[in-house]
Formats: C-alpha cells, sequence, structure tokens
C-alpha cells in the first residue's frame, strides 16, 4: 500500500515549519530577555528597601511580616540585611566575625539573578569572613599591588558592576529576633579604594 | 492559491503564529517550576541549581519575574510542598500533621506560606518553627499540626488562606544534590479532616 498524503500537506509544510522556527527563536528570545526586563526583580526589590542609602553600605532589611511584600519565598526566621554595591565606586569589602554558634549567610548577588559567591559562618577563616569584590580590572590592580593577600581574605570577580549582597541571620526562637538582627551590625560592607598602579 | 498576496498572507499568518506560540511556550515553561532538574522527595521540591552560579536561563527567567533572592546552594536548600503525602493539594480548610523524620541539617526551619511565597497572616502570629523551639516528645520525635483552630503542641495556622505552601529550609545541610533524595528521611505530611 502506498502511502498517500494530499497535496495541500506539501503546500503548507514550509509554511508550518516556518511557523515552528519562528516559534523557537520567540521563545528562547523571550526567556533569555526575562531578566533584563522583569520589572520588580530582587536587585529592584531591595533597591527601594534601602531607599537613599549610599552604596557599598550596609543596610537592614524591614522585618518580615504579612502584607510586607520584599523578597518573595523568604524564611520569616531570617533577619536581613542588604548592601548594594556598585563598583564603579570603588572595590567592596565585606568582613564580619563568625562565633559558628548562630547560622550567617552571605550571598553575593549579581544583576539578573546569577548568585556567584555564597558562604555561611562555617566557612569562616580562624573566626573571620573577609571578602573582596570587584571587577577583573580592579582585582588585577589589587593583585599586583599586594605580593601577598591575608590568608583569610577571599578575593572575587563580580561578573557584573552592579548587584548586591544579602546577609541573613537565623533567629533560631522567634524571641531571638533582636539578637539575629544585632549579629547583622556586625556585618561591616564598604567601599576599598582601587589600588594604583 | 495563485493569487499574488497569497504568499504574503501565509508569511504574514506564519509570523504571527509564531510569535504566539512562542510566547506560550515561554509562559508554559516559566510557570512550571524553577527550570531543570528539581530534587524531589515525596511531596517535597527542591531546585539546587537555582542558588548557584551554573543557573540556567529558566530558571533564571523565573526568578526575576518572582522577584526571589534564592538561598545560595552552600547556604542551604529550600523544599516547597505544595500537595500533601497522598498528592492531594494543600487546603487551608483541612488540617493536617507533619510528622517525623527530618534530614540532616545543621538548622532548620519549617513554615507556611502563600502560593506566591507571602507570609500568611494568622491569630497566633507564628509562621514557622526551626530545629531549636519546636516541642519534641521524648526521644526528639515531633509533629506539627496545620490547622486554622487552636491545636496544642506545635501549631501552625494556615489563617484564612484556601491555598497554601509549607516550605522547608535546611540550613548548611549535607544532603548530595546530585543523588535522589530519599523520601522516607523528609517528613510526611497527612491530611487529617477537612472542615
Amino acid at each position: 500500500m502506498r502511502l498517500t498524503l494530499p497535496d495541500r500537506f506539501f503546500d503548507y509544510l514550509p509554511w508550518a515549519l516556518a511557523t515552528l522556527f519562528v516559534a523557537g527563536i520567540v521563545h528562547i528570545v523571550s526567556v533569555l530577555l526575562t531578566p533584563a526586563v522583569a520589572p520588580r526583580d530582587a536587585y529592584a526589590r531591595i533597591l527601594a528597601a534601602v531607599g537613599d542609602a549610599p552604596a557599598n553600605r550596609l543596610v537592614a532589611l524591614p522585618p518580615m511580616a504579612p502584607g510586607v511584600d520584599l523578597l518573595p519565598f523568604e524564611d520569616p526566621a531570617l533577619a536581613e540585611a542588604a548592601c548594594v554595591y556598585d563598583l564603579s565606586k570603588g572595590l567592596l569589602r565585606v568582613t564580619t566575625n563568625a562565633d559558628g554558634e548562630d547560622y550567617l549567610a552571605l550571598s553575593f548577588h549579581a544583576l539578573a539573578g546569577r548568585i556567584f559567591h555564597a558562604i555561611t559562618d562555617r566557612a569562616a577563616i580562624k573566626g573571620k569572613i573577609d571578602i573582596v569584590i570587584g571587577d577583573a580590572r580592579q582585582m588585577d590592580a589589587l593583585q599586583a599591588a599586594t605580593d601577598e593577600a591575608p590568608p583569610q581574605e577571599v578575593r572575587l570577580v563580580a561578573p557584573t558592576k552592579r548587584g548586591f549582597v544579602l546577609v541573613r541571620s537565623l533567629a533560631k526562637r522567634p524571641s531571638d529576633q533582636a539578637r539575629a538582627r544585632e549579629r547583622l551590625t556586625t556585618v561591616v560592607c564598604e567601599s576599598v579604594e582601587t589600588p594604583k598602579e | 492559491m495563485n493569487r499574488p498576496y497569497a504568499k504574503y498572507l501565509r508569511a504574514g499568518s506564519a509570523m504571527i503564529g509564531g510569535l504566539a506560540l512562542g510566547l506560550l511556550a515561554t509562559a508554559i515553561s516559566l510557570n512550571s517550576g524553577y527550570g531543570f532538574n528539581p530534587l524531589r522527595a515525596g511531596p517535597w521540591t527542591a531546585w539546587p541549581a537555582v542558588g548557584g552560579a551554573d543557573i540556567d536561563p529558566y530558571a533564571r527567567a523565573v526568578i526575576a519575574r518572582s522577584g526571589e533572592a534564592p538561598l545560595g546552594r552552600d547556604q542551604g536548600l529550600v523544599f516547597i510542598a505544595t500537595d500533601d503525602s497522598s498528592g492531594a493539594p494543600l487546603d487551608g480548610a483541612c488540617e493536617y500533621r507533619i510528622v517525623d523524620p527530618m534530614p540532616a541539617a545543621r538548622f532548620w526551619t519549617l513554615s507556611l506560606a502563600t502560593p506566591m511565597g507571602a507570609l500568611i497572616d494568622n491569630p497566633t502570629g507564628r509562621y514557622g518553627f526551626s530545629s531549636v523551639d519546636i516541642l519534641r516528645r521524648e526521644g526528639g520525635a515531633f509533629e506539627i499540626a496545620v490547622a486554622r483552630n487552636a491545636r496544642a503542641g506545635n501549631w501552625l495556622s494556615p489563617g484564612e488562606a484556601r491555598r497554601f505552601v509549607v516550605a522547608l529550609r535546611l540550613y548548611d545541610t549535607p544532603l548530595d544534590t546530585g543523588a535522589r533524595a530519599d523520601p522516607d528521611s523528609f517528613p510526611r505530611i497527612v491530611k487529617l479532616t477537612c472542615a
């Protein structure tokens, strides 16, 4: 038996393929563009929450409560602070002491939803967390200016010039909230001059 | 179809059809989780790749749209349950019991949220329990009651919400995200009665 297809099929086939081809391109482009055009991504929300505080400074975020629509899917047991950075103003250094008892987490978010570094207090070296981030040029300059980095210092190249560092401190009991918020103030976010070559 | 404008008509409809189809595919894929490789265990689902530097474009699009700042992969894992252990969607009108066991972690918290990830207003003012403040029976076992009305022991209230999700967060967990998770090491969500 011969397979018979109506002539109309071959008439429409190229157009159906063209439709799928266009659909594929539209799909890929729209998925890749979403992070760039999303109006209320985490960066925009945190930027709005810190208000007109200067960049490269740690700002405590308001406590979580129903109706406070800051970041979705955040743990209500956490006290949080954010440091919006802008590397065009110099390197960013984040330092804190870790006592190894309370959960303290630092995550470094680039624009468009990528976490390029995330640690907790357990990763502290000799009880200290000391992280310096900069773009590739600033890092080269820093590397050239200092012969040897201090042993506990972690140096990272940030993928984008802007982004934010989110600091989370766990309140193990609801009554620990105040203590957890206090722990946030021990984290220091500061601008560091890029060394001159 | 020998009319001169027929080809333009077809090209136009291929363009418009392709645009609609492509946007539809994007909408569907962004509404079905966070990209690839979920880690499932019973009713619980986590997306470990979301917190890593190797996050895929779909997951990036999803979190950019929702506004989430995910937990870093080295900081912990967030498991979300939208269904109970029998597979029925969680309903605010029903009463649930969340029972042992719990995977290994330095700390864990278990809390309720709306399907969009916001906290639920409820009369207790409590949104979750942690591994430290939960009341345990002798031997360390625990049980959390999820019900609108007060229950003895560990009680979480979904307030007036009709739909809610349960979020289980494991901080500093040694759980291997590459391997399949053992559902028997995760808490069960058992439905009791419905109002």
